[in-house]
C-alpha cells in the first residue's frame, strides 16, 4: 500500500515536472522574442509580468517534485550519524513538522486567491491580468504540495511501524546537496 | 529576539529539518512571540509577492543553461583547448583546470555545476598523465567556486532580490574580485610547483599553431559570457533576459555539438524544476523570516546589540567574517547566505557599509564554506568524480587555495574598491 501511494505520487509529479520544464521553456522563447522585438522598435509588452506569473506557479507545483526527489536541501551532520532506526526517526521528525509548515502556508494562501475571487480584481498592470486566473493556479500547486506532503509521510510513517527502514529512507532520506546533480 | 533567532536556526538544522521550512518556523516563532501584530496573516500575500518575481525567473533560466552546458560536450573541448594554453607553467595541466573552471563560471550561476563539469573532464587526465591527485584534484574544487563570484550568478541574484541591491551592479562588482581569484589561484598553483614540482605535473608546451587552433574552441563559451554579460551592460536586456539568451546560446551549441534530443532536454529540464523549487522553497522561507523580523523591530534591536557590544565598526566586521569560516564548515552555499542575511545585513548597512560590497565579501566566505570539510559540497563532487583514492587528497590539496580565499576576503576589509570600483566606473 504504502510504496504503490508512493509510486504513484512520483509519477504524478514526474508528469507535473515535465509540465513546468514545458512552461519555463515557452516562457524563455517569450522573453528573447521581446528582446528582439524591441531592436526593431516595438513590444509584446507584459513580459515581466507573465515571466511573474510563470514563477510563482511554476515554483508552487514543483515543490512536490523536489520533494520526492529529497532535493529540499536539510542538514544530514547529525542525522547521519545515527543507525537506520536513528535516521529514520530524524527522516520522519523532519516530514512531519514540514508537512504541518506547509499546510499552514497552503492555508495562509487562500486568503489571497479568495480577495481576488470576490473583488473580481486585475493585475494593476498594463495587461490588467485577471488575478485569479493566475493566483488560481498557484494555490493550487501548494494545496497539492500540502496534500503530497501528507501522503508521503503517511507512507514513510507506515513503512517504519513495519520496519522497513530502507525503503522509507528511500522515500523520506536525505542526500547531500551533492547527489542532487 | 536575535539569541532566539541565532540558537532556534541552529537547533532546528542540527535537527534536520529541511533549510526553507526552518526559516518559515522561525518566522511564525517570531509572529508568537515577539510581534504585537498578527504577522501569520501576511504569509499567504508574501508566498505570492515573494515567487511572482520576474527578477527571480532568471534562477530557473540559468540553472537551465547550466544543465545543457552540462550536456553539450563543449567542458572537453574547452578543457583540451586552454591545456594548450596554460600547461608550460610549472604545476602543468593543473592550471587549466583553474583556467577551465574560470571560462565556466563566466556562463554558469553555481559552483558545484561548475565543479561536476570541470571534474567530469579533467579526473581522467590526471590519473593518464601520472599527476598527483592532491594539488589537482584541489584545484577543480576551488576553481568551481568561482561560478558564484564570476557572473552570472544564482547566488547574488538572490542575494540582491532579498536585500534589494540591484543585480547589475553586484555582477559588476564580482567580476574583478572573481578574476582576481582566478588569477591568484594560478600563482599559487606556480609557486607550490616551483618550490615541490612532484605535487605537480610534467610542464608541457605546444606549437603556436596548436595554440592558434585551440582558440576556435574558446569561442563558444566567449560568445556566450559576451552575450549573457554583453546584452546587460548594453542595456538591451535585464539579467532575467540575459539569463533567457544564455538558455538560448546553450541550445545553439549543444545543437552544434550533435547533443539535442529530447532525452536530453527531459533531463535538463527535470534537473531545473528540481533545483529551482529547491532554491525557491529557501528563498521564500527567508523573505518572511526577513519580514517578520524587521516588522519586530529587529532594527532596533540590532542598533542596541551594537552599542552594547562597544566594538569598532571594523572589529564587528572580523567577529562576522569569523562566524561565516565557522558556520561554513557545516552549512553550505545558498543556505548558508540565505539564513544569515536577515540578520548579517541589516547589520552590516547599520554600520555603515554598502550591501553591494558585502554581497561580494559574503560570496568569498561562501566559496570558503564550499571547499571546508566537514560539509564542503565542492569536495564531494570532485570525490565523486575519481574512480581511486580518497577524500582526504582533496581536502589537502584544497587547503593553500582556502588561504587564497581567506587572503581576498582580508583583501576585501582593507580595500572595499576592489570589488565597488568596476560598478562605480560603469555608472
Amino acid at each position: 500500500m504504502a510504496d504503490s501511494v508512493l509510486r504513484l505520487l512520483r509519477t504524478l509529479n514526474r508528469g507535473v515536472a515535465y509540465l513546468i520544464g514545458i512552461m519555463l521553456l515557452v516562457c524563455a522563447a517569450f522573453v528573447l522574442a521581446d528582446i528582439l522585438l524591441r531592436q526593431v522598435g516595438t513590444s509584446f509588452g507584459g513580459t515581466d509580468e507573465i515571466s511573474g506569473y510563470v514563477m510563482a506557479i511554476a515554483t508552487a507545483w514543483g515543490m512536490s517534485f523536489a520533494l520526492l526527489e529529497l532535493s529540499h536541501v536539510r542538514i544530514d551532520l547529525l542525522r547521519q550519524k545515527a543507525n537506520p532506526l536513528g535516521r529514520s526517526l530524524f527522516d520522519i521528525f523532519s516530514m512531519i513538522v514540514m508537512t504541518a509548515v506547509v499546510l499552514i502556508i497552503a492555508y495562509q494562501c487562500w486568503p489571497v486567491l479568495e480577495r481576488s475571487i470576490i473583488n473580481g480584481s486585475n493585475a494593476n498592470t498594463p495587461l490588467e491580468t485577471p488575478l485569479v486566473w493566475v493566483q488560481g493556479p498557484w494555490f493550487a500547486g501548494w494545496v497539492w504540495f500540502g496534500i503530497v506532503s501528507t501522503l508521503t509521510t503517511l507512507s514513510a510513517l507506515t513503512l517504519i511501524v513495519q520496519g522497513r527502514f530502507a525503503e522509507s529512507e528511500r522515500a523520506i532520506g536525505a542526500f547531500g546537496e551533492a547527489d542532487m546533480l | 529576539m536575535i539569541t532566539y533567532t541565532a540558537v532556534g536556526l541552529l537547533g532546528m538544522l542540527a535537527l534536520s529539518i529541511p533549510v526553507g521550512i526552518v526559516l518559515f518556523l522561525l518566522g511564525i516563532g517570531i509572529d508568537q512571540f515577539f510581534s504585537a501584530f498578527p504577522l501569520l496573516r501576511g504569509l499567504g500575500s508574501l508566498v505570492w509577492s515573494s515567487s511572482n518575481s520576474a527578477t527571480l525567473i532568471a534562477i530557473p533560466f540559468f540553472v537551465l543553461l547550466g544543465e545543457i552546458l552540462v550536456r553539450s560536450g563543449v567542458a572537453a573541448r574547452t578543457y583540451a583547448a586552454l591545456d594548450k594554453w596554460v600547461s608550460w607553467l610549472p604545476g602543468g595541466l593543473v592550471h587549466a583546470n583553474i583556467a577551465t573552471a574560470t571560462m565556466f563560471s563566466a556562463t554558469s550561476g553555481s559552483s558545484v555545476a561548475t565543479a561536476a563539469t570541470v571534474a567530469t573532464v579533467a579526473m581522467p587526465q590526471a590519473e593518464k598523465l601520472g599527476y598527483d591527485p592532491k594539488l589537482f584534484s584541489g584545484a577543480i574544487a576551488a576553481g568551481g567556486t568561482l561560478g558564484i563570484m564570476i557572473p552570472p550568478s544564482i547566488n547574488l541574484i538572490v542575494y540582491g532580490f532579498l536585500t534589494q541591491t540591484s543585480i547589475p551592479q553586484l555582477f559588476l562588482a564580482g567580476l574583478i574580485p572573481g578574476l582576481g581569484l582566478a588569477l591568484a589561484f594560478v600563482v599559487m598553483t606556480a609557486i607550490i610547483c616551483t618550490l615541490r614540482p612532484s605535487l605537480g605535473g610534467p610542464r608541457r608546451t605546444f606549437p603556436l599553431s596548436a595554440m592558434m587552433g585551440a582558440l576556435l574552441h574558446l569561442v563558444p563559451i566567449l560568445l556566450l559570457f559576451t552575450a549573457i554579460v554583453g546584452s546587460i551592460y548594453k542595456g538591451w536586456a535585464t539579467p532575467t533576459e540575459a539569463a533567457a539568451v544564455g538558455v538560448a546560446g546553450a541550445f545553439i551549441i549543444a545543437f552544434f555539438f550533435g547533443r539535442v534530443d529530447f532525452a536530453m532536454i527531459g533531463q535538463a529540464t527535470l534537473g531545473t524544476v528540481k533545483i529551482t523549487s529547491m532554491i525557491m522553497l529557501i528563498v521564500i522561507g527567508a523573505s518572511f523570516l526577513n519580514f517578520t523580523l524587521a516588522s519586530a523591530g529587529l532594527g532596533r534591536e540590532l542598533q542596541g546589540f551594537l552599542n552594547g557590544l562597544g566594538l569598532s565598526a571594523i572589529s564587528t566586521m572580523l567577529v562576522i567574517v569569523l562566524i561565516y569560516i565557522v558556520l561554513g564548515f557545516f552549512i553550505e552555499t545558498l543556505s548558508l547566505m540565505v539564513v544569515t542575511i536577515p540578520i548579517m545585513v541589516p547589520l552590516v548597512v547599520e554600520l555603515g557599509y554598502d550591501p553591494v560590497w558585502f554581497g561580494i565579501l559574503m560570496i568569498v566566505l561562501v566559496e570558503m564554506a564550499l571547499i571546508t570539510p566537514p560539509v564542503g559540497l565542492n569536495l564531494y563532487v570532485v570525490q565523486g568524480a575519481r574512480t581511486s583514492g580518497n577524500l582526504s587528497d582533496v581536502m589537502l590539496g584544497v587547503i593553500p587555495y582556502a588561504l587564497v580565499l581567506l587572503l581576498m576576503a582580508g583583501a576585501l576589509l582593507i580595500f572595499p574598491q576592489i570589488a565597488l570600483f568596476l560598478p562605480a566606473f560603469l555608472s
